[in-house]
């Protein structure tokens, strides 16, 4: 008998199973594409796996945060966070950049804020109005039916506001504010910035057979009932549903493979476990492992075809790395002191925020830096944990016993934070590439990182320190911590607000990008990269919806192509 | 809020019917849990010799005392949550600068409560061991010289208050009010917003 030694060959491979790769399985196999997705990490099932409704004092050291857990015990990441164990990076000297991984189905989407925002116009053309930067091959425009499209899918609460370069989407009703966001609202009114319903990928109303929000403000332990955006429950599972879809877990992805003819063949992995060498072949490979992974698979794919790597005849794989500029302020507010109690849950995540609001002094020439910041806040009676109401001292001015008790009873509830999150301009300093020795425990060779903020950066987070501040005192309330010029204004490290774009740049030229504008790699027609990798700048809005809706966009042109015999 | 039979949506009764199952599996994990807790010794110590414990659990209860609302941190657990968190931090950080104050802090005390009074700190009278609290208790009233001390005392105070308002004696003090399904959600309630505009106005 002859054994047929042929490999399988699916339609499309994907590699990741975040926001981007849920999305292309999505869109692909709804199609009627035959998928084959490799994921890193572990299976996931979010109506048995969620921690929902748990309380920190039953959990070990009251569900406080660690090395291998920094969101806490009830994190819906199994296994993931700046440090994995056995999967090292490095860092050039100088640099300290961290880098966030979450090995498990569907990735960051599991845990994440949910804050779902539009880019606007500006922010497709930034070098065009600034002289910084560059330009996205694309506009608002031509993305503009794709977030429509992912916002309809997802669900994402908001209101239409109208305000510049901030585009309203196709929302679900917003939930009422808390009391302490209407005290900040009323801060800001007087300061003339803007503080309108935030935008959530959470459902406040019922959608495509998902219950809406509960609202035990827990959403980054995965909701059991799937009544938030994530991609096991959004997206694979109605994929998975039509029978195109196979799921590999445990498969970390190591190199693109190139056939003869300079296409992709397929996707070579190790099989977690058993620790075998295996490969996935595909008419067509897309990359979504999260924008730096992406990266790394490709520069590791190196032949005498590609000694650089797959697509990266341009050199500028890894390049133009951007994460989010984030600073932080907390303060509190006497007037919240000594209220009756209720429950300030609501969604996982603040119900107000301020978008950016200084666009005509900036086109003015009147700020210092380029690129704005929206805020984001939080505070009010929140789930007790180890942490809960320490510090005290800085508003009771110390002491103990009964009247301390009392004291602490007061305040609760009457703090609020702020954090600005920033445009980053993309430099020529801030990259990944290959660590020449360190290798990984699959023996895949890992990636070292530059990282530096230039003074825009730094200078919009001076900004954010005063503005926050005064938004406190302006609500008659004192500042608990803050930064000054020392510390750079409390900007964070590379990496630490989880928001790495930009390291396989989309553009309109093969010299000077490494994807078209279909995010199809220049120099290997059949692979594509559908994560955060193909951004040109990285706007003050989180990247997950834009990764979703451009995610979106290059699945229908994978389909547009394969129907016309193109790929 | 979300309508029952919205086209493509899910009625009210279904998704009440799905939560509420949801601490049906919680309470039983719960009471699986509690099974093993019941089976398992009494909380063994990992940082705290007796000396040290017994100072512990005088000093929290100084700091957070029995009153007509709640327990005291000694019945809340608040002693041995502090010998975890002092053993949990010494491995994550890597170091162990934070059980060496407080280890030092509770050593202080015994020293200078027997240079003042000649006995240990737990030892000493009411009025004693408020004498020397009130010399640490006040970071902006204490004088430069005992600064090592009050930073001691306000890392244990926040370590006991930390622990007494995150145990389930001090969720039910604050109150905390959530984590749980509510049916509708109407944000702050219009009773305590009246309020917050009276003292805006004021």
């Amino acid at each position: 008998m002859q054994v047929n030694t042929r490999p399988k060959t699916y339609d499309v491979v994907i590699v990741g199973s975040g926001a981007g790769g849920g999305v292309a399985a999505h869109v692909l196999a709804l199609s009627g594409a035959k998928i084959c997705m490799l994921e890193a990490g572990a299976w996931y099932d979010q109506a048995k796996q969620s921690d929902m409704f748990k309380w920190p004092y039953d959990a070990p050291h009251r569900a406080a945060g660690t090395r291998e857990k920094p969101f806490g015990y009830f994190d819906a990441t199994l296994l993931g966070g700046w440090e994995v164990p056995g999967e090292p990076y490095t860092n050039a000297h100088g640099s300290n950049f961290m880098w966030y991984r979450a090995r498990m189905l569907g990735g960051r989407t599991n845990h994440y804020g949910r804050i779902s925002l539009r880019m606007g116009p500006y922010d497709f053309k930034p070098y065009s109005r600034d002289g910084k930067g560059f330009d996205w091959p694309i506009t608002y425009e031509e993305l503009a039916p794709y977030y429509d499209k992912a916002e309809e899918l997802i669900g994402v609460f908001g209101s239409a506001e109208g305000l510049e370069n901030t585009p309203d989407g196709k929302f679900l009703p917003p939930p009422a504010p808390r009391g302490y966001e209407r005290v900040i609202q009323r801060a800001c009114q007087y300061l003339h910035i803007p503080c309108v319903p935030s935008r959530l990928s959470i459902l406040t109303k019922s959608i495509h057979g998902r219950p809406a929000c509960h609202y035990c403000g827990e959403c980054g332990r995965a909701c059991a009932v799937n009544a938030n955006f994530n991609s096991p429950g959004v997206h694979l599972m109605p994929a998975m549903k039509t029978g195109n879809l196979e799921i590999r877990t445990g498969a970390m992805a190591r190199e693109v493979v190139l056939g003869a003819d300079g296409r992709a063949r397929g996707v070579s992995y190790v099989d977690k476990k058993d620790r075998s060498e295996q490969t996935v072949y595909g008419k067509v490979v897309v990359l979504a492992a999260s924008c730096c992974e992406t990266a790394r698979i490709l520069l590791n794919s190196k032949s005498s075809r590609a000694p650089d790597g797959v697509a990266n005849s341009s050199g500028l794989v890894g390049r133009y790395l951007m994460d989010t500029v984030g600073s932080a302020v907390g303060g509190f507010l006497p007037i919240l002191q000594d209220l009756p109690p209720q429950n300030e849950d609501g969604v996982g995540g603040m119900h107000l925020y301020m978008p950016w609001w200084k666009y005509q002094e900036q086109k003015a020439g009147k700020m210092p830096f380029a690129r704005g910041y929206h805020i984001e806040i939080g505070g009010g009676r929140s789930l007790p944990g180890a942490g809960i109401l320490n510090g005290s001292e800085r508003i009771l001015g110390g002491g103990y016993g009964v009247e301390l008790k009392r004291g602490l009873r007061k305040i609760y509830g009457a703090n609020v934070h702020f954090a600005g999150r920033g445009e980053m301009i993309p430099n020529e300093k801030s990259y990944c590439e290959i660590d020449p020795n360190a290798v990984d425990r699959w023996g895949i060779p890992v990636l070292r990182f530059h990282f530096e903020w230039s003074q825009d950066e730094i200078l919009q987070a001076k900004h954010m320190q005063e503005t926050f501040q005064e938004i406190i005192t302006t609500a008659g309330g004192k500042v608990l911590f803050s930064s000054t010029a020392e510390n750079d204004w409390g900007i964070s490290r590379g990496g630490e607000i989880i928001h790495e774009v930009g390291a396989t740049r989309m553009g309109d030229n093969a010299k000077t990008s490494v994807l078209n504008s279909n995010c199809q790699a220049w120099d290997c027609k059949n692979l594509f990269v559908a994560d955060a990798a193909p951004f040109i700048s990285n706007a003050d809005k989180n990247p997950t919806l834009t990764i979703t809706a451009l995610g979106w966009r290059t699945s229908d042109y994978i389909v547009d192509q394969m129907k016309k015999g193109n790929l | 809020m979300a309508q029952t039979n919205e086209p493509g949506g899910v009625s009210r009764r279904a998704i009440l019917q799905v939560i509420g199952s949801a601490p049906a599996v919680a309470a039983a994990t719960a009471t699986e849990a509690s099974a093993q807790t019941a089976a398992k010794a009494p909380y063994r110590r990992k940082v705290f010799d007796d000396r040290q414990w017994h100072t512990v659990e005088v000093l929290c209860d100084l700091i957070l005392p029995a009153d007509e609302r709640s327990v005291s941190a000694t019945k809340a657990g608040v002693p041995e949550f502090i010998d975890d968190w002092l053993d949990f931090r010494t491995r994550e950080d890597a170091d162990d600068f934070l059980q060496a104050q407080i280890l030092g802090g509770l050593s202080w005390l015994d020293q200078e409560s027997t240079r003042k009074f000649g006995k240990d700190f737990t030892a000493a009278t009411p009025s004693q061991q408020k004498e020397l609290l009130d010399r640490i208790a006040w970071p902006e009233k204490a004088a430069p010289e005992d600064h090592r001390w009050v930073a001691f005392f306000s890392r244990f105070r926040d370590l006991t208050v930390g622990g007494f308002f995150s145990s389930e004696a001090g969720v039910a003090d604050l109150p905390y009010l959530g984590n749980k399904a509510v049916s509708e959600w109407k944000g702050c309630d219009p009773a305590v917003w009246a309020i917050i505009e009276k003292r805006m106005g004021g």
